[in-house]
C-alpha cells in the first residue's frame, strides 16, 4: 500500500482500474476530465491490456462503453453533468436492458456553477432513469465508491452513476492505493453465451418485451433500496439528511460548533434508490441509535431535492435550503442558522474577479476579429462551447445555449428573419471539436434546407478548453499507434457545401479576402457557406513552438488612446496606461504573434523589425 | 490548519500547494486540498483551499482561513475574505529571487522564504522532499531571510 496525494478525478480512475474496469470511453469537460489522461496513464505504466480513449461525444462514449459491458469487458463512461444530457438516450434505455459485465457511468457535476451551463443534479437524472447512484462525500470514498460501483453493477446487473462534484473531483487527498493491479482475465463472449436466447430477449426486445424489462428493472431497485442503509453519526432531535461533498462540511460545523448533541446526521453513500420503509423501521428499532422522535427532518444535498423528494423531509420545499447555488460551508451555516442551532454569523461580499480572456496569440481572436471586421456589429454572431465563447468579451458572441447549438441557431435566426421578409446576416462560430461532437446534423440540415448563414469552425486540432485533450485529426493515440485523422473539410464537401475554404487567421489578408467573398456568397446563392480558420493552438507544446515571433511595439505618438485595441480585440498583453492614457504592451504576456498590428486605427502598434547589420 | 492559496495561472499556485502538501504528508498528516482553476491560463484566478491534520474536505470556510498566501497583490480584496492573516512576497525578494536563481527554481526559493518567515513548517520537511537542485535554491531563500534578518538587527543595534 502506499498513500498517493490523489485528486478526485484520479482516485477514480485508479478505483476503476483496481476494479477491473478494462474499456473506458469519455468526453471531456471540467470537471470530469481527467478521469480517461489518468486511466490511460496507468494502463500504459503498468501495461495492463484495456482500451481508454474519448469518443466524438457523450451518446458515443455511453454506447461504445455500455456496449463492452454487454460483451462481458468491464467498463465505464466518464462526462460532465450536461454531457449526460447529450447520452440521455442510452443512458434510459440501458436501466431497463441491464449489463452483463460491470458497468460505471461517471458523471460529474458543477454546483456553483464555476464552469458550465447548469447546475443540473446527475442524482436527479439517476433517479429518472432508474440507475443506483453512488455519491462520494470524500476524495478517498471516488476511489472506493468507483469499485463499489462495479461491485453493485456485477450484482443486479444494472447500470451504476458514480456522481462526483466539483469540489471532490478538483479535491486532493491522500489515497491508500495497492501499488499492485490484480490482473483481469478478459473473457469477452456475446452470442457464444449459453443462455444467449434470453440475453436476445433483453438486447433486442420488443415494446411488449421491454414492460418485462421495466418490471425487472424495477424489482432490482426495490431490492437495492432495501439494502441502502445510512450512516449515522451524533446523537440530536434535529436529524440531517445528506450525501456527497455538503456530508463533510456539516459533519466539520457539527464538531466545530459543539451540535453533538442537537443533530443526528445520517449520510447515504447512495442518494437513490431510497426506501421509506427502511429509514422508518431503523427510526422505530429499539437496539437502534436512530430510536427517537426527531423534532425534524431535513435534507442537505446538492443542488436538487433528491433524498428530500424521495423521504418526505424538509429541506427546499419550505426554504430551509437555498434552491440555488453551491452549498459550501457558509452557506451551510446560514442553514444551521435558519435551524436556530447557531447564532447569526458574520457574512463576507465577494469581490469581483477579473473576468478571463482568449490566451495571448490565440488563432481565435484574431480569426474572430477578422470575421467581425467583415461582418459587423449587427450581425447575429451564434457562439458555441469552448474557449472563443469568450469572444463576447469583444462582441463576436451573441448566444451561448449547448454543444452544437451554434450551427441550429445559424439555421433558426436566418429562417426566422427570412419569414419576416427581413435580411439578416447570421454567422455561426463553432470549435473544431465541438463541430465534431454535435455541430454536423445541424449543417446537415441547413444545406437540405438551403439556410443562407456563414458556419466559422475554428480549427486549433485539439480540445483547448478542458485541457488540451485530442480531437479527431490526432494521428496517433496515447500509446504511439496510429490513428485516421479525419478531415473537417471532407466532412463539410460531403454534406454538399458549395463554399468552402480553409485559412490561417494569421494571415490577415488572405482571410478577409474569403471571408468577404463568404459574405457574397450566402447573397447570392442562398445556401450556408463554411470557412475553416486552422491555426494550431498556442497552449499547447507544438502551437507555440511553431508560432511566428514577430514582437511588436507601440508608438507612443500615435497612440490616441482610443482603446480600439482593449476593447474590440481584448489581448490580454495589450494593456491601458492610465497615466499616460495610451496603451502599451505587457511583454511578460505577449507571445509576439504580431496580429495586433492589424487593430490600431493610427497604426500606433508596429512590428520591431530588427535591423540587419 | 487552514490555508488558501491564490494567484494566476503560471504564478506557482499548484507548485506551493503540492510542495506543502508532500512535506506535511511524509510527516504523516492528512492533507486535503481544493483547487479552482478552470481558466487559469486565460487571466483567471487559481484558487487552492487547504486542510492540514483537519476535517473531511479541504474547502475553507470564508473567514476561518489560519493563512492566505497571496501571490498577485491585485486579489487582497478577494484573500481577506478568507482570512485576516495575508502572506505576500515583497517585490524585493521576488527580485532577489529572480537575480539569485534561474527561472526554473525561482519558485523553490519563494518556497523557502516562506517556510522560515512563517515558521509554520520546519525546512527540514522540505529538504527531505525536493530533489538536489531545488534543494540548492530553496536553502538559499532561507539563508536570504536568514541575512536580511541579521542586516536588520545589526542596524536596530
Amino acid at each position: 500500500m502506499s498513500k498517493l496525494y490523489l485528486s478526485g478525478n484520479e482516485a477514480i480512475a485508479y478505483g476503476l482500474i483496481h476494479a477491473g474496469v478494462r474499456f473506458i470511453s469519455g468526453y471531456p469537460g471540467t470537471p470530469s476530465s481527467e478521469i480517461v489522461p489518468t486511466a490511460q496513464k496507468l494502463i500504459k505504466d503498468k501495461e495492463i491490456r484495456a482500451y481508454v480513449d474519448w469518443a466524438v461525444n457523450e451518446k458515443v462514449a455511453y454506447e461504445v462503453a455500455y456496449g463492452a459491458s454487454l460483451a462481458n469487458i468491464k467498463s465505464a463512461v466518464t462526462m460532465k453533468q450536461v454531457g449526460l444530457n447529450v447520452a440521455m438516450d442510452p443512458f434510459m434505455n440501458s436501466a431497463y436492458v441491464g449489463t452483463v459485465a460491470g458497468f460505471v457511468v461517471i458523471s460529474v457535476d458543477d454546483p456553483g456553477p464555476h464552469s458550465s451551463q447548469t447546475e443540473q443534479d446527475s442524482r436527479f437524472m439517476a433517479m429518472a432513469a432508474k440507475i443506483p447512484v453512488l455519491d462520494p462525500s470524500t476524495v478517498e470514498e471516488a476511489f472506493e465508491f468507483s469499485k463499489k460501483a462495479i461491485q453493485l453493477s456485477e450484482k443486479y446487473s444494472i447500470p451504476v452513476m458514480l456522481r462526483s462534484t466539483t469540489r471532490i473531483s478538483h479535491g486532493r487527498a491522500l489515497v491508500e492505493v495497492d501499488e499492485k493491479i490484480i490482473s483481469e482475465d478478459l473473457h469477452p463472449y456475446f452470442k457464444t453465451s449459453k443462455e444467449w436466447s434470453k440475453y436476445l430477449s433483453r438486447f433486442a426486445s420488443t415494446p411488449k418485451q421491454r414492460l418485462e424489462l421495466h418490471r425487472i428493472l424495477n424489482k432490482k431497485i426495490d431490492e437495492i433500496a432495501m439494502e441502502n442503509i445510512p450512516h449515522l453519526f451524533f446523537q440530536g432531535d434535529i436529524l440531517i439528511i445528506s450525501s456527497g461533498a455538503v456530508f463533510s462540511y456539516l459533519y466539520e460545523l457539527i464538531e466545530e460548533h459543539s451540535l453533538q448533541n442537537k443533530v443526528t446526521l445520517a449520510k447515504f453513500d447512495m442518494p437513490y434508490p431510497l426506501s421509506r420503509d427502511v429509514v422508518n423501521s431503523l427510526m422505530s428499532h429499539q437496539n437502534s441509535n436512530f430510536n427517537r422522535n426527531f423534532q425534524r427532518i431535513v435534507s442537505i444535498e446538492e443542488t436538487y431535492p433528491v433524498i428530500e423528494l424521495q423521504l418526505c423531509t424538509e429541506g427546499r420545499r419550505n426554504g430551509i435550503v437555498p434552491k440555488e447555488g453551491e452549498l459550501l460551508p457558509e452557506v451551510c451555516e446560514g442553514i444551521l442558522e435558519k435551524l436556530n442551532l447557531i447564532k447569526k454569523r458574520k457574512t463576507f461580499t465577494i469581490p469581483p474577479l477579473k473576468r478571463p480572456s482568449l490566451c495571448p496569440g490565440c488563432g481565435h481572436r484574431i480569426a474572430l476579429y477578422e470575421v467581425k471586421k467583415v461582418f459587423g456589429k449587427k450581425t447575429i454572431y451564434a457562439g458555441d462551447i469552448g474557449c472563443y465563447t469568450l469572444a463576447l468579451n469583444f462582441n463576436v458572441t451573441d448566444t451561448v445555449l449547448n454543444m452544437g447549438a451554434s450551427v441550429s441557431f445559424g439555421f433558426a435566426l436566418s429562417k426566422a428573419f427570412e419569414l419576416g421578409d427581413k435580411i439578416q446576416d447570421v454567422v455561426s462560430i463553432i470549435g473544431d471539436s465541438t463541430f465534431f461532437h454535435t455541430g454536423i446534423p445541424p449543417l446537415i440540415d441547413a444545406v437540405h434546407y438551403q439556410v443562407p448563414f456563414l458556419l466559422v469552425i475554428l480549427d486549433n486540432q485539439t480540445v483547448a478548453m478542458t485541457g488540451n485533450q485530442k480531437t479527431l485529426s490526432t494521428n496517433k493515440n496515447f500509446l504511439g499507434k496510429s490513428l485516421k485523422p479525419i478531415i473537417i473539410e471532407d466532412i463539410v464537401k460531403s454534406i454538399g457545401i458549395n463554399f468552402l475554404e480553409v485559412t490561417d487567421p494569421y494571415d490577415y489578408e488572405k482571410s478577409l479576402k474569403i471571408i468577404k467573398e463568404a459574405k457574397n456568397f450566402l447573397k447570392e446563392r442562398k445556401e450556408p457557406a463554411v470557412v475553416v480558420f486552422r491555426h494550431l493552438c498556442i497552449n499547447t507544446k507544438e502551437g507555440l513552438e511553431s508560432n511566428p515571433k514577430k514582437p511588436v511595439k507601440i508608438i507612443e505618438e500615435l497612440c490616441k488612446g482610443c482603446k480600439l485595441c482593449i476593447n474590440e480585440f481584448e489581448c490580454p498583453a495589450i494593456v491601458f496606461d492610465e497615466v499616460t492614457a495610451k496603451a502599451k504592451i505587457d511583454t511578460t504576456l505577449c507571445i509576439s504573434c504580431g496580429c495586433c498590428i492589424y487593430v490600431c486605427p493610427t497604426k500606433a502598434i508596429n512590428l520591431v523589425i530588427e535591423s540587419k547589420r | 490548519m487552514k490555508f488558501v492559496i491564490l494567484g494566476k495561472g503560471g504564478q506557482g499556485v499548484i507548485f506551493f500547494s503540492r510542495a506543502i502538501a508532500q512535506a506535511s504528508a511524509q510527516k504523516g498528516l492528512m492533507v486535503r486540498s481544493t483547487e479552482i482553476k478552470g481558466m487559469a491560463k486565460k487571466g483567471g484566478v487559481v484558487e487552492i483551499q487547504m486542510k492540514i491534520g483537519e476535517g473531511l474536505s479541504g474547502v475553507v470556510r470564508r473567514g476561518s482561513a489560519d493563512l492566505v498566501i497571496l501571490l498577485s497583490e491585485d486579489l487582497m480584496d478577494y484573500a481577506k475574505t478568507f482570512g485576516e492573516k495575508v502572506f505576500t512576497f515583497t517585490s524585493k525578494e521576488i527580485e532577489k529571487a529572480l537575480s539569485s536563481v534561474p527561472m526554473l527554481y525561482v519558485n523553490t526559493f519563494l518556497l523557502g522564504i516562506f517556510v522560515k518567515k512563517t515558521k509554520l513548517f520546519d525546512c527540514e520537511d522540505f529538504l527531505k522532499i525536493l530533489d538536489d537542485k531545488n534543494k540548492e535554491s530553496f536553502k538559499k531563500g532561507c539563508e536570504y531571510v536568514q541575512s536580511s534578518k541579521r542586516n536588520s538587527s545589526k542596524r536596530r543595534n
